[in-house]
This record gives C-alpha cells, sequence and structure tokens, in this order.
C-alpha cells in the first residue's frame, strides 16, 4: 500500500518529478563516464609503458635510478646467466648511458638507449637497426622518436656528432647517421633518447655483456645481483599521477551529487510543507508517523529508483557513441605521459555498482531528512495547515 | 739533451720529444703559482667576463675566487688532489663537485670542471712522438703527438704545437678515443716571467659547438711565492 501512495503522489508531482529523475540520471551517467574514462587513460598509459618499455617487469642493476642519469655509468651489470638462457620472446636486454649530442654543433644531452635488436618482447619499431652489422662502423646508426627529431632538428639520412665516456671515463666521439625517425606512442622513449643497437653501445662503452636492465615478460625469480622492479613499481608515478586526478574528480562528483539533491531534498521540503492537510487527514485516519514518513521517503526516493533505469538508456546511448569516436588526447604528446591516441571508456562493473548504489543511498538519505519532522506534527494543527509556518 | 729534427732516427725523435714535452712542462709548471685574470665565456650569442684570482700549489691543490661580475662575485674553488669544491655566496653552501659532476660545464664555458683540475703533467700522462714541423703565427713548430700511458685518461689522444726554442705550446688539440678532434687550445701572447716563458692568454675552443670560445686572460702571474696554509683549507669556503 504505501508503494502505491508513494507512487501515486511522485507521478502527480509532473514535470518536478520529471526534472528530478532526468538531474539525478544525469549525475549518475556523468559519475560512472568519468570513473571509466580515468580506466581508461589508465589502461591506455599502462598497456604503451608495458609494450614499449615495462613488459612484465625489470631486472635491474643495484642502485640504477632512471631519474638519475649522472649515475647510470656506475649502475650497470653483468647479465646473470639465469636471465641470459630467457629467449628474445621473454626478455630484452637493454643498456642506458648518458651522452651527447651535437646537432647542427648545438649541444643536446641525450639518453644513448642500446636494445638487443633480436627481443620481440617489446613493440618498437627499431627494424631500422637491423640490417646494419654487429661491428660497429665509423658512422653509428641511430633511430630517433619523431619528438626527438623534431626537438633536435634532425630527420632521417641526417649525421650529428656524438660524444660518450666509456667505462674508463675516456672521451670517445662519432658521427652518428639517423637511420629511421619513427612514431613512439610512449613519450618517455621518445624524447631526449636515441636508440642504438645493443652491441654497438657496449662496444662504444667497453661493457661488454652488461645492461642496466632485462626487460621481462614475467617474473622469474630472484637473480643474484639484480633488483626486480614489477610493472606497478615502474610505472608508480604515472598510476600517482592518475590517483591524484581522481581525487581531484571526487570534488566534480560532490558538486553533480549536490546539485541532484538539492532538487530533491527541495521537492521534499514542498512536499512536506505543502501537504500538512494530506499529512493530519493520514494522521487521524490513524495511521502512525513513522509510516507517514516511509511514504514521504519512498516518494521522494522514487527519483533515485528511476534514474537508474533512466541512466542506464541515456548511459548506453552515450557509452556507445563515445566508444566509435573516443577523446582525442593528441595534445598530450607533448607531455611526458605514455597516453597519445584516442581514450576510449573503460567500464568497470563493480565501479558502476558502487557508485550507483552511493548515490541512491544519498537520494534517499536525502528524501528522508526534510521528512523527519512529520513525525513531530500536532494532528490538529496539520489538519488546519498550521503545522509548519 | 736538444731536440733532434733528424728524419733519420725515429728512436732519437721519439726520445727527444718526451724530452721536449717534459721542458714544455717544466716552463709551465711550478711549486707554487698565483694568477689573477679574466675568464671570457663566449658562447656565440653572449659574452660574459669574470674576473678571478688563482693560487695553485704543485698538481694536488688549487684555490680560485671569483671577483666579478656581482652574479659570480664571492664563488670559490677549492680543489684537493681529485676531489673539487664549489662554494656560491648565494646559496651559502659548499657542493662537492665529483664524479659525473666533474664532467659537466663550468660555468657555462668550454671547459669542464674536469679540464679545468687536469692535475697531471703532460710529460708523465703521455708518451710524445714527433709527427711533423709546420709554421704556426709564424713560428716554427714542432708538432708532437701525445698517446696516453693509462687508458683512464680523459683525452687519449693530444697534438701539440710546441715552438721548440722557447719550449712553449702555441696550440694544443684534443682527441676523442675514436680520433675525432674535440677541443683546441690556443696559447698566446707568451712573455718571459723569470727564467720562463708563459702565456697572457689562452683561448679554448669546443670544436663540437658553433662559435663558441672561452678565453683565459692573465693579468697577473707570480711563481713560487709562499701560499698560506688556509688558502687550502675547506674553511675558506665561505662568505
Amino acid at each position: 500500500m504505501i508503494v502505491s501512495i508513494a507512487w501515486k503522489n511522485f507521478s502527480r508531482q509532473g514535470i518536478r518529478a520529471i526534472l528530478n529523475v532526468l538531474v539525478t540520471a544525469l549525475a549518475m551517467v556523468a559519475v560512472v563516464f568519468n570513473l571509466s574514462l580515468y580506466n581508461g587513460f589508465q589502461a591506455q598509459a599502462t598497456r604503451n609503458m608495458i609494450r614499449t618499455d615495462v613488459g612484465g617487469g625489470h631486472y635491474q642493476a643495484p642502485g640504477f635510478d632512471i631519474l638519475t642519469p649522472t649515475e647510470w655509468e656506475d649502475t650497470t651489470h653483468k647479465v646473470p646467466s639465469a636471465l641470459k638462457k630467457l629467449s628474445s620472446a621473454e626478455k630484452a636486454e637493454v643498456l642506458v648511458q648518458q651522452g651527447q649530442l651535437y646537432p647542427n654543433r648545438r649541444l643536446y644531452p641525450v639518453q644513448l638507449r642500446g636494445i638487443d635488436i633480436d627481443q620481440t618482447l617489446l613493440d618498437l619499431p627499431l627494424d631500422g637497426l637491423k640490417k646494419f652489422d654487429a661491428k660497429l662502423g665509423d658512422v653509428i646508426p641511430a633511430v630517433l622518436g619523431v619528438k626527438m627529431a623534431k626537438k633536435a632538428h634532425l630527420k632521417q639520412g641526417d649525421t650529428a656528432v656524438l660524444k660518450w665516456r666509456d667505462r674508463n671515463g675516456v672521451v670517445d666521439a662519432r658521427d652518428v647517421r639517423v637511420v629511421d625517425v619513427v612514431t613512439l606512442v610512449n613519450p618517455r622513449v621518445d624524447e631526449g633518447v636515441l636508440w642504438l643497437r645493443l652491441d654497438h653501445l657496449r662496444n662504444m662503452t667497453q661493457r661488454m655483456d652488461e645492461v642496466s636492465w632485462v626487460a621481462v615478460d614475467e617474473h622469474h625469480g630472484n637473480v643474484d645481483g639484480m633488483k626486480f622492479q614489477s610493472v606497478e613499481q615502474l610505472i608508480a608515478d604515472i598510476l600517482y599521477m592518475i590517483e591524484q586526478d581522481r581525487r581531484y574528480a571526487k570534488i566534480f562528483w560532490v558538486i553533480l551529487v549536490f546539485l541532484a539533491g538539492i532538487g530533491v531534498f527541495n521537492t521534499q521540503i514542498l512536499n512536506v510543507f505543502k501537504r500538512q492537510k494530506e499529512v493530519g487527514t493520514l494522521m487521524a485516519l490513524g495511521m502512525t508517523p513513522g509510516r507517514i514518513v516511509s511514504v514521504f521517503t519512498l516518494e521522494g526516493s522514487m527519483a533515485a529508483f528511476l534514474s537508474v533505469f533512466l541512466a542506464l538508456v541515456l548511459g548506453t546511448g552515450l557509452f556507445a557513441w563515445f566508444q566509435s569516436v573516443g577523446l582525442d588526447v593528441s595534445h598530450l604528446a607533448e607531455s611526458t605521459i605514455p597516453v597519445q591516441e584516442k581514450v576510449l571508456l573503460e567500464i568497470h562493473p563493480d565501479e558502476v555498482a558502487y557508485s550507483t548504489v552511493i548515490i541512491v543511498a544519498i537520494m534517499i538519505l536525502i528524501s528522508w531528512l526534510p521528512v523527519r519532522k512529520i513525525t513531530r506534527l500536532d494532528p490538529t494543527l496539520a489538519l488546519r495547515g498550521r503545522a509548519i509556518t | 739533451m736538444g731536440f733532434v729534427l733528424s728524419p733519420y732516427s725515429s728512436q732519437s725523435q721519439e726520445l727527444d720529444a718526451q724530452k721536449l714535452l717534459e721542458a714544455v712542462d717544466d716552463n709551465l709548471w711550478s711549486n707554487t703559482k698565483y694568477i689573477e685574470g679574466r675568464l671570457i665565456i663566449d658562447n656565440g650569442r653572449k659574452e660574459r667576463i669574470l674576473t678571478w684570482e688563482h693560487w695553485m700549489e704543485g698538481v694536488d691543490r688549487a684555490y680560485s675566487n671569483y671577483l666579478s661580475p656581482p652574479r659570480e662575485k664571492g664563488t670559490k674553488m677549492l680543489k684537493i688532489v681529485d676531489k673539487l669544491w664549489m662554494y656560491t655566496p648565494r646559496t651559502d653552501r659548499k657542493l662537492l663537485i665529483a664524479g659525473h659532476l666533474l664532467r659537466q660545464s663550468m660555468m657555462g664555458s668550454d671547459l669542464s670542471y674536469e679540464d679545468m683540475m687536469e692535475d697531471k703533467k703532460l710529460s708523465a700522462a703521455y708518451k710524445a712522438t714527433f709527427v711533423t714541423t709546420e709554421d704556426l703565427r709564424g713560428t716554427e713548430c714542432c708538432v708532437l703527438l701525445l698517446e696516453a700511458h693509462d687508458k683512464t685518461t680523459t683525452y687519449q689522444s693530444r697534438k701539440l704545437w710546441i715552438n721548440r726554442e722557447e719550449k712553449t705550446v702555441l696550440r694544443q688539440e684534443l682527441y676523442a678515443k675514436g680520433g675525432k678532434l674535440l677541443k683546441d687550445v690556443e696559447y698566446l701572447d707568451y712573455r718571459p716571467l723569470g727564467k720562463r716563458m708563459f702565456p697572457r692568454k689562452m683561448i679554448f675552443r669546443d670544436l663540437l659547438k658553433e662559435n663558441t670560445k672561452t678565453t683565459y686572460i692573465f693579468d697577473t702571474i707570480e711563481f713560487d711565492i709562499k701560499i698560506p696554509a688556509k688558502y687550502f683549507s675547506q674553511s675558506i669556503l665561505k662568505r
């Protein structure tokens, strides 16, 4: 009976009810959209990092820190036999050293990144280096990312002098030829990076068999002399950055839910005020104040329940359309965030479920708060419409 | 022994090349040295002039104090063996420049801290061989090729143009291990100082960069002076 009374009262509200449902539904869609967009952003960043750099984790030389270039030369390690025996699909040996490139006779500090050219673990478009002999010639072949090439004003076929130090600290220099300029979806392996064959870089720096890290497909247990860094550890800064953004996004949620809640709250206050005589009549007929509160609360909560269905309808259409176009984040190409393609939504059902439950719960609470005062009403005054002034 | 240029005796040439290099070192090096001068750093777009005073004792200890411009005034550098400390009054802190930091450019110049700290006599670090004779700025010079004894010497080879009469270096080229020419140094305006000939001007060029040069001009030079011990103590690195 309570439900049918509540439904009748709710449907009589007309445009007010429709607006409440619409606003609540839009808030739900916006919250889920926002969450899914961050998921998509994080998923793409993680995928790009794994594909181009991280793999399933790194076995790093002890003390190695990619953010401390001045120590790269002191933190290399011979490849342990446990890693050496892995196939080229399971590992990628990488040696990183400092270098100074002089494009057009201007100094440009670079990261010399030598990678095992036969590896297939990481998806790097370095085929341009494959045709060169393992023996180092007079000119060193190198591949640049598009961003790096643009900043250094170099293009395919250009040469520039490269200066570096070998393991004894001896200065060496040679011409480098840009054999290819490639698109890299991860700016961290593009900007400031000069890609070389690992055998060439080892030869140049007198670091035979040494690496800065070995990227692997998965954790292969403890390896003597190397420290394993998981994917989460290697992309911790990106995860942290996205997590921070998610926190800021919660402010946006609060505002949305607040706006939707204000509509319902206002409607409930108005209902109690305008329908005092109805409340008085129900009391006079023997309905307990608790049951009357339940009727009014349920009436207000109808907006939340109906908005779930409306959100489902609106959201399905919106999300389907969005997945077909994606969010263009090409402007991020100038940043170091490894996301350059279109970002698509990644919907997590558990997130949809809990955000819906939270919003519905808040709406029920907001529906109940203004009608609590009904329990304190004097039925005689309510019948005359003077209980609340 | 004098320098022999006979093309028929390569062994004696090598021997004499080494002797000539030792004579050059003897001319330039002294137990103690005081220099007051200017450092002109020209990066191709802008020229900065720094004035500084410098005390040196043997090959292990040196102290420099920058006097101008106001931005650099009070900057001090102290070298003890293979360590270099730098003090800047703006931060009021002394900083140990060690390891790879030594390879950075010194105050935006064409010299690295490592270049500046160079503490070995050339004759001790390199084996000299005679290459040819060449006329340089009107002076007939012996061109010596220097090859490092040690695999850890920063520049594995150098070329020196030496005035064999005065035992002075007029020009020096520094090469990468692979043979690429990296830097050159011109020694100009030699003047007698007691028994020595000492250049009043040195121009360093990083040949990998365009239009840059760093010029040292020595206005005052004193050899074999007594330097108070406090000049080579870390306690001097303060305002």
